[in-house]
């Protein structure tokens, strides 16, 4: 029936009764009736108009129709009550849009292929050192080429390690974040580019032409998207770097953001002399037919092998192993998805979790307000019933409501989502991996679909347990009195409430751990003080600062002219930055060391070449001996500073200060350097980390006897200035050295705390903002549910006045009512929170998922809440007259 | 208006009457709503009170199932009304419903004028 015929027939309609009841309006006056009093008597004769020519309506069929109708219908029903239709359209907007907006970061993160085909193929092969407590470290470059080789598992594998250079454009020299990869990189990855070439095998060996491939998002925001790129020279670190190609875009490598890509250079003659540096991660593709657990079962023979072709290598006086071997130098193989998503996985699924908990209790909410609505409108219903309404009719009805009120929810909370994806996700740094590719996508929007629908259906369903054939016989009944509460909705509705008040503990509690853990963590202590304190970074080209002099010339310049700035009190120039740094690992000989049970093997976890003056401007303590000074310059006796972690592991019982090392990298191996002073530990390898051995040496002498300087440093300025307002003056200083040089990430030192602590922060924060909503639905619920108790009972409590009951009598008659289900919510939420926390317990820092005080907490802030919850009723129940409610009904 | 706030379990009996006392009423020629009612009413001498509002549903459904059919007619006083008529299917459907409701009211005659059991004694 099309929709014109529809219209035509409800008009027919319009028409056949109006004539009923001019017809029956005729006869009256023919009695002698005046004609209003005429046309009244019929009108009221004939009912309820509108009602009747809805039941009749049901009666023409047509599926489709039919359901739009009554679609229409529960449409007009709600406008009808907008207050109820707006607080269930927003109730539902903020528990759908809290859905969709995470299960689009789950969706993004967790869910979505890797853009490489066939993704599930890609491993991530790394190595671990058991001894030295490394689960997971870089392999070196030996170990690539023999490991590619020799193993039988993977098709093709490829190096890469992430670095970042100088890039110069017409827009200026820029950092610019960049891969360093085996031309078996690419191939294995099997992506093409856009435009240009991969890399030649040739181009990998030494002496080759340099030569790069941009990312598309470089290509376009510094070389204008201009395919005429291809071939012509662009200035990398200082040297003159061709390019050959331009890769399609978000092509990345495990989540780095990398702009440039540039080929690793490897001598094969040379293996021997790379063996020991571990800097490169593996990507290997699996064979066709061949899984990861094949594949870790295929390592077992290769290892075995590996020890019996290179064991000679192995140094036994450094108690140290630098082949792969089953036992001392394993390699591993990680899903590259899942390690790249890592322990944020975790983290997600609970805040899903959480947020769905969320929309649960929206949705308890909402079956109650729907039976409250449902109760009062037992007459109509009734009334419908008796016209010849189907009471398949009445369910579709109430299914048809609710689900006008889901779909308009989840409407507005795709608007809602996508606000709060921007708000918390995009704009922010989570600290989420992955973050470019969350987005509200198809199956983002079929999920919200399914959860509206869902939602709409089970809360849409739950007044029904009220509307089944018997219990519509009763209401009749019922419609004469309201004396006696309707037990079985009763029911429904207070289990509801514990419901909900359970759902809302067990999240408070979750939220009030992670609270916890979040507060520990900022509360840990950093080693130095970080106020005032603002860092940023240079990196020196290779090509242009080969002298390792020129380097330490560079960064003395640059940290004496900042000091001379007004507002700055202290300068200086350190190659590691707190709290989050790469492990170094550097194998270090101890003088005098005898490897024996309880001693760990010879190696330092962090090196840190620092100027004179770091110590006294991180403001370090030193617990012992002395810091840098005056004393010790570029070619003095070597000196260097340890923190308390390596003095106790290395010199246990005894002063560290006096003993002598020799870092790797001496020139001379004669000569040690001496311990001078032991420094406070600082974080380096996160806020939640056990802080590692760590060497401070001298940046200064570096060259003299390491032959050697970081050409990355990062410099630290103690001043009461901004980062803002130093930073013309570090552009001043720094260009006027070198006017190539980008300056790299200029913030304050919280800023790069805050960077560090920024999931668990983005994790608590939202868990938080969960558990509140959740409680204030619940309140409201429990509010909502009392009211209706007090409205339901007031004859009964009129009945009580009468008698004699005070208003304290009353008021705790109907608290007793609404903190026995608050209570009953609190001990099942509890009892809940302490069987499934246990989930988080990865998330969680210096507190057990088991925390009393957390769970004390928890329980008098409910109570609390609950407590005002049911004030409220309770006091409208004290000023029921008795006179007016014995005279109800 | 008893009626209306008779349980459904009796209204839905009811409704199956409705069908019948409708279909019955239309063989006595064709008829519109208000017509229809004034002549139950008068038929059965004001014992059937046909409620007015259950009326217009029912005579809907009845079309739908294509026992009865109507027509838009002038009436007398110059007005359009809907006019309704038995189809040929609604008289085998009469036909039907007539059967079972003598053989309903057969039984619960005989129900009435049978002597008690003797095993209750």
């Amino acid at each position: 029936m099309s929709s014109d015929d529809r219209d035509a027939r409800n008009d027919d309609l319009d028409v056949e009764i109006q004539s009923h009841l001019d017809m029956a309006t005729r006869e009256r006056v023919a009695r002698g009736e005046s004609p209003e009093a005429a046309a009244a008597a019929a009108r009221k004769e004939f009912g309820n108009v509108g009602i009747v020519k809805e039941v009749t309506r049901d009666m023409w069929g047509g599926g489709f129709e039919q359901l739009r109708r009554e679609l229409r219908y529960a449409a007009r029903s709600l406008l009808r009550s907008p207050g109820f239709a707006a607080v269930a359209i927003i109730t539902l907007a903020l528990g759908i849009g809290a859905n969709t907006a995470i299960f689009s970061v789950v969706n993004g993160v967790i869910l979505r292929p890797l853009p490489y085909p066939h993704p599930e193929q890609l491993v991530l092969v790394t190595s671990q050192f058991p001894r030295l407590g490394f689960d997971q470290f870089p392999v070196d470059a030996a170990e690539f080429i023999e490991f590619r080789e020799r193993n039988r598992s993977f098709s093709d594998v490829g190096a890469y390690y992430a670095t970042s250079v100088n890039v110069g454009s017409e827009t200026g020299p820029a950092r610019v974040p960049s891969a360093i990869i085996s031309a078996s990189l690419l191939s294995t990855l099997g992506v093409t580019p856009e435009a240009g070439r991969w890399f030649s095998a040739d181009e990998t060996l030494p002496n080759a032409a340099p030569v790069a491939l941009l990312s598309d998002e470089l290509w376009r925001s510094s070389f204008g998207g201009d395919r005429a790129i291809i071939g012509r020279k662009i200035q990398v670190d200082g040297v003159e770097t061709q390019v050959v190609g331009v890769m399609p875009p978000h092509f990345d490598i495990h989540d780095q953001g990398v702009r440039l890509w540039l080929p690793l250079t490897l001598d094969p003659a040379k293996l021997a002399d790379y063996r020991g540096s571990h800097y490169l991660n593996l990507v290997g593709r699996l064979k066709p037919g061949i899984s990861l657990a094949t594949a870790r079962v295929q390592l077992e023979p290769l290892l075995q092998q590996w020890r019996q072709t290179d064991g000679g290598s192995m140094d036994p006086a450094q108690n140290k192993v630098h082949t792969p071997d089953a036992k001392n130098h394993r390699l591993r193989y990680d899903d590259l998805l899942t390690d790249i998503v890592g322990s944020a996985g975790r983290a997600l699924w609970v805040l899903q979790a959480a947020v769905f908990l969320v929309l649960l209790i929206a949705c308890a909410n909402l079956a109650n307000l729907l039976l409250m609505r449902a109760e009062t409108r037992h007459k109509e219903l009734v009334l419908r019933a008796a016209l010849g309404a189907g009471r398949g009719r009445l369910v579709r009805q109430f299914l048809a409501e609710s689900l006008v009120l889901s779909l308009a929810g989840a409407a507005v909370g795709l608007l809602v989502a996508r606000w709060g994806l921007h708000a918390l996700v995009l704009s922010n740094d989570a600290g989420i991996p992955r973050a470019t590719t969350v987005g509200l996508d198809g199956r983002v929007l079929l999920y919200t679909l399914v959860l509206a629908l869902g939602t709409g259906i089970v809360f849409g369903l739950t007044p029904l347990l009220r509307l089944s054939t018997a219990n519509m016989s009763l209401s009749l009944r019922e419609a004469g009195s309201r004396t006696t509460a309707h037990a079985g909705a009763s029911r429904v509705r207070r289990a509801l409430v514990v419901a909900e008040m359970a759902l809302a503990v067990t999240l408070l509690v979750g939220a009030g751990l992670l609270l916890r853990s979040f507060e520990n963590l900022t509360q840990v202590d950093s080693g130095f003080d970080r106020s005032r304190l603002s860092t940023f970074g240079l990196v020196l080209p290779g090509a242009t600062y080969a002298d390792s002099m020129r380097r330490v010339a560079f960064f003395h310049q640059v940290t004496d002219q900042l000091q001379q700035v007004s507002g700055v009190q202290s300068a200086a120039a350190m190659s590691g930055l707190p709290p989050l740094r790469q492990v170094n690992a550097n194998d270090t000989r101890f003088e005098g060391y005898v490897a024996k049970p309880g001693i760990p093997p010879q190696n330092v976890d962090y090196y840190n070449w620092v100027t004179a003056n770091y110590i006294a401007t991180m403001r370090i303590p030193m617990i012992e001996g002395r810091a840098f000074g005056p004393m010790d310059g570029a070619t003095s006796p070597p000196v260097a500073v340890v923190n308390q972690t390596l003095a106790r592991l290395f010199f246990p019982g005894q002063s560290a200060v006096g003993h002598r090392i020799q870092p790797s990298g001496m020139v001379d191996t004669t000569q040690w350097y001496t311990i001078v002073g032991v420094a406070k530990d600082v974080k380096q390898g996160g806020m939640d980390a056990k802080t590692g051995t760590e060497l401070y040496l001298l940046y200064d002498q570096a060259p003299k006897y390491l032959g050697y300087a970081p050409r990355y440093m990062n410099v630290v300025v103690r001043s009461t200035l901004t980062p803002k307002a130093l930073a013309p003056a570090i552009r001043r200083i720094v260009g006027a050295i070198d006017p190539s040089l980008p300056i790299v990430g200029l913030r304050t030192m919280d800023e790069v705390f805050a960077k560090a602590l920024a999931r668990p922060r983005f994790i608590a924060l939202l868990l938080v903002i969960f558990a509140v909503v959740a409680l204030a639905l619940a309140a409201v619920g429990t509010y909502g549910v009392l009211a209706y108790a007090v409205t339901e009972r007031r004859r009964e409590i009129g009945i009580r006045m009468a008698l004699g009951a005070t208003e304290g009598g009353v008021l705790t008659l109907v608290l007793r009512q609404g903190m026995l289900l608050a209570g009953i919510g609190l001990v099942v939420g509890l009892a809940g929170a302490l069987a499934v926390t246990r989930v988080v317990r990865s998330l969680l820092f210096g507190v057990r998922p088991t925390d009393p005080l957390t769970f004390t907490a928890v329980g008098v802030f409910m109570l609390g809440v609950a407590l005002v919850a049911c004030v409220v009723p309770a006091r409208r129940a004290t000023r029921v007259d008795p006179l007016v409610a014995l005279r109800l009904d | 208006m008893s009626k209306r706030k008779a349980p459904l379990t009796r209204i839905e009996l009811l409704q199956g009457t409705l069908d019948l006392i409708i279909l019955q009423s239309l063989r006595w020629g064709p008829r519109h709503g208000y017509g229809l009612l004034q002549v139950i009413r008068s038929m059965s001498h004001g014992v059937l009170q046909v409620d007015t509002g259950s009326l217009y549903p029912a005579l809907h459904r009845l079309e739908r199932q294509a026992w009865i059919q109507a027509e838009w007619e002038v009436s007398e006083n110059n007005q359009r009304v809907r006019v309704y008529r038995l189809t040929v299917a609604g008289r085998k459907q009469l036909a039907i419903e007539r059967s079972k409701w003598e053989q309903f009211s057969l039984a619960v005659a005989e129900l009435f004028a049978a002597p008690p059991p003797e095993e209750a004694r």
